[in-house]
């Protein structure tokens, strides 16, 4: 009698370890992989985020970093989804391959401009730059004037800086936060007016030479601010890049910001154009990734730790968390990008 | 299992062994381009520019206290970029000089995880007292004020290829940037202008001589008595530093204002999917941006970090030497990557001093088999010209070629010039037809090669030697000497082996013409393009 109890003790005591196991069991993590602008490099190797997408959706996310324009030519075997950096992207996925299994926007961000400070002083005793509230603007029909008239970094009191003044972007045809610096001086060189299929051939030739005195460009973002950061302001006075990248850079390195924060600058330009990052799936996995992007929680990680405006947490008020001077609780002036006819013009233009 | 099979994998295994016991610990392979650190855990491949052996100390420090494996393979940065291109498996990570050749190179997005772990400046680095008398003490120059001094025949200077290392590269683009007047950025029509081509091939008839990388330039320059080099502001200050130490004059950093560029030194992963690899280079890039080793860095003449040198640091760049880490370096617009590439295969195929080679090749009857098929090939792999331009190696028509066919004496010679791509051919040809046999001489060839040399001006050539042999000779090193003073000219005798080699007599050559051994049967395409980088 006593063994047969035993014995049912030891059976109850193997099911409760079964059932046991295949609940608390850590839930199995399926790694996908898909081509990822840059910028959000930093987000997808947050450790928060990791566990987060592990534990909630079983969720890996790998990536290969490519420019938000070369990924949608890119080979694309075994990948599960495209994450670039704007809607153009999406556009010519449309157009060269047709409509993606899904694709939603994740999340936005401003482009801006980022300097130091003797160039941002300069840029406002020149009247290009100005300051309401402690936030910096540039304006850009100004600055596209100064651009033609091909003046000088010695022109507006700065010999040390060695040619005409310039923004370095990436590259427009293969990455977004060049492509889109494209679009908006191809706006601000048609007075401030989107350009469209028809006026983008008046600015085609000014914005052409505009690029190509740039020379070399990058091709991801994340390249151009970290090469802003550290080549000085000798070789890189000011960029185009996205606002969310200052922002990460407070937030992932304390210490550094602390040594070279008061140096660097933020300016938004009058007006700016929004990069939004959508994610393309390509098969059901990317389907489901999106689903878990969107979640609140991870919308969270993105803004407070890599500063990712999202419209979901309503947490773009709180810009004091990231210790970044002027930086705009809501962005106002935004134009919207040419259309992707146009863009696609202005890049066949640009390839040439 | 068959017996044979067993036999094939106990070579096999054999094979591996032997090769995993050389140098495990932070020791040379012979004279190649390889050096590995640690034993044991990941092992890590790293491609870098030949600059980085000054941290050689730095990365033994590493391995010593973790369990990692670091193996370096250092060649010019514009090779790495040919290999990022090639779709290399080889390397796990890539460490050139300026992150312009990773993404130039990198096509298919395999790099990621690259940080810039020092900065410096390519400078001109000129004996203090020709620099006082060409006026550029204390002074801001341009790139046209030192081409001035080239041209006039009062600066000579030494730089590396510009097909196959950054500062070579950089020079010769800060050069066609000057000459074409300082455009905003260098175009595809500035680089079909006849007369910047003439003033360009001019100018480079002011080089001494060359490299296919940065450190070997140091290293070479501080064996000969060369005026001046083109290199980073580190290497010159670290050269500066042994110049001081033996008591000869240390060299004067020129910053050209309109001709500048930087290296920026970036380390970057080659991702192939494996975890652990990619947390032991993670782990090894920390250790390098760590506030510690930036330091390191700093005492090496780098600069680095987002605040500048630290005041622990501020004797190791040295004002008296011209140096001025408060200046912005404000570097020229790289040109377009077309651009770039037009300028480096004009430069390899028109614009640089025409090379005059001796071959001497060995056809004694120990290199009867192996050794004489590895020489046919080489000779074919530069002869060819399809062969040759895969490499950026095409001959330049105005180059001068000499073969010198020996065994115990001079079995036949050939000289080629000009070198068109017919007589190329034909040259090639005679070589694939010459078997072997007989004793052997190299020092015997080699004179015969200096005797060559007596008629032509050599202000016009980059000269040299180059010996393809199994190293083991008869005859008299003391003859060759005799005759080398005799000539009294700078000209390396470079040495690629084969077969059975043995190093020993070749490298006592190699050092005495201040030149390198290479090992024709591991990588023929490297040596040969380490060879043409000295040529």
């Amino acid at each position: 009698m006593k063994t047969k109890w035993i014995g049912l003790g030891i059976l109850i005591l193997t099911m409760v370890a079964i059932i046991g196991y295949f609940v608390l069991r850590p839930r199995p993590v399926d790694p996908i992989i898909g081509y990822l602008g840059g910028e959000k490099i930093g987000l997808l190797e947050d450790e928060e985020f990791k566990s987060e997408m592990a534990d909630k959706f079983g969720l890996e996310l790998l990536y290969k970093k490519a420019g938000s324009l070369d990924m949608v030519r890119a080979d694309k075997t075994g990948m599960s989804y495209l994450f670039p950096a704007s809607q153009t992207a999406l556009e010519l996925y449309k157009s060269e391959i047709g409509s993606p299994m899904r694709s939603e926007i994740i999340l936005n961000t401003p482009l801006v401009l980022y300097t130091h400070t003797m160039v941002r002083d300069s840029l406002q005793q020149s009247g290009l730059v100005s300051e309401t509230n402690g936030s910096y603007f540039m304006d850009m029909d100004k600055f596209s004037a100064a651009v033609k008239e091909g003046k000088t970094w010695a022109d507006i009191g700065l010999p040390e800086l060695y040619g005409s003044i310039s923004v370095k972007t990436t590259d427009p045809t293969k990455s977004n936060s060049g492509n889109m610096f494209a679009g908006l001086m191809a706006n601000a060189m048609n007075g401030g007016v989107v350009v469209d299929s028809e006026s983008v051939y008046n600015v085609l030739p000014d914005l052409k030479e505009f690029f190509s005195r740039m020379g070399y460009m990058d091709t991801s973002s994340a390249d151009l601010f970290s090469q802003f950061l550290k080549m000085g302001v000798g070789a890189y006075p000011m960029i185009a890049a996205y606002e969310n990248q200052i922002l990460e850079f407070a937030v992932t390195q304390p210490d550094t910001w602390q040594k070279v924060g008061h140096d660097l600058c933020i300016i938004y330009p009058t007006p700016t154009v929004y990069s939004s990052h959508v994610m393309i799936a390509l098969d059901i996995k990317g389907y489901e990734a999106i689903d878990a992007l969107m979640d609140p929680a991870i919308q969270d990680i993105a803004w407070k730790s890599h500063g990712f405006r999202t419209g979901i947490s309503g947490s773009q008020t709180e810009t004091e968390i990231f210790g970044v001077d002027g930086v705009l609780t809501q962005v106002t002036g935004v134009m919207p990008m040419p259309d992707f006819k146009t863009m696609d013009i202005i890049v066949k233009e640009l390839s040439n | 299992m068959s017996r044979m099979r067993i036999i094939s994998i106990l070579v096999a295994l054999m094979l591996l062994l032997s090769s995993c016991a050389f140098g495990s610990d932070g020791g040379k392979k012979s004279d190649s381009n390889k050096s590995r650190f640690g034993s044991g855990g990941e092992l890590l491949r790293i491609v870098s520019g030949s600059e980085n052996i000054e941290l050689e100390p730095l990365i033994k420090a590493y391995t010593d206290n973790n369990k990692v494996t670091i193996e370096m393979t250092y060649m010019g940065s514009v090779d790495i970029m040919r290999q990022l291109k090639s779709n290399t498996s080889e390397y796990d990570a890539v460490w050139p000089a300026s992150s312009i050749w990773i993404s130039m190179g990198d096509k298919d997005f395999r790099v990621k995880h690259t940080e810039s772990t020092s900065l410096s400046p390519v400078v001109f680095g000129i004996k203090k007292s020709l620099a006082e008398s060409m006026g550029f003490v204390g002074k801001r120059v341009s790139i046209n004020d030192i081409m001035a001094k080239i041209k006039s025949g009062e600066l000579k200077f030494c730089m590396t290829s510009a097909t196959q290392s950054n500062s070579g590269a950089s020079a010769y683009l800060g050069f066609l940037s000057g000459l074409s007047g300082n455009p905003e950025v260098l175009t595809m029509d500035d680089l079909q202008n006849s007369k910047l081509r003439e003033d360009i091939t001019g100018l480079l008839q002011g080089v001494d001589r060359s490299s296919g990388s940065s450190e070997w330039l140091k290293t070479l320059f501080l064996q000969g008595d060369y005026d001046a080099m083109v290199n980073y502001e580190s290497l010159i200050i670290t050269s500066n530093q042994e110049l001081v130490a033996r008591g000869d004059e240390p060299l004067y950093v020129v910053y050209p204002y309109d001709g500048l560029s930087i290296s920026d030194s970036p380390l970057g992963y080659i991702d192939c999917g494996n975890q652990k690899k990619e947390e032991a280079f993670l782990n090894f890039q920390n250790y390098l941006l760590s506030e510690k080793v930036q330091s390191d860095l700093q005492k090496l003449g780098r600069r680095t970090g987002f605040e500048g040198v630290f005041d622990e640091n501020k004797g190791v760049f040295k004002g008296e030497w011209g140096i001025d880490t408060e200046r912005i370096l404000s570097p020229i617009k790289l040109p377009t990557a077309e651009v770039i590439m037009e300028a480096l295969n004009l430069y390899q195929r028109e614009f640089r001093k025409p090379s005059l080679s001796i071959y001497c090749l060995d056809f004694s009857g120990s290199m009867y088999g192996k050794g004489e098929r590895g020489v046919k090939e080489a000779m074919d792999l530069i002869l060819d010209q399809t062969k040759a331009s895969e490499l950026l190696l095409q001959s330049n028509p105005r180059e001068i070629n000499q073969v010198i066919f020996f065994n115990s004496g001079i079995i036949d010679t050939a000289i080629i010039d000009p070198s068109t791509e017919e007589a190329l051919n034909e040259l090639n040809a005679k070589i694939q037809a010459q078997s072997a046999g007989g004793g052997t001489d190299i020092y015997k060839a080699m004179i015969r090669g200096l005797e060559t040399l007596k008629s032509y001006d050599l202000d016009q050539y980059n000269p040299a030697i180059i010996l393809l042999t199994d190293g083991v000779s008869a005859g008299y090193f003391e003859d060759f000497i005799i005759a080398y003073e005799e000539l009294g000219q700078d000209i390396p005798v470079f040495s690629i082996m084969f077969g059975d080699a043995d190093p020993t007599q070749l490298k006592e050559i190699a050092d005495y013409t201040r030149a390198r051994v290479f090992d024709g049967r591991e990588d023929l395409a490297s040596a040969f393009r380490s060879v043409k980088g000295y040529n």
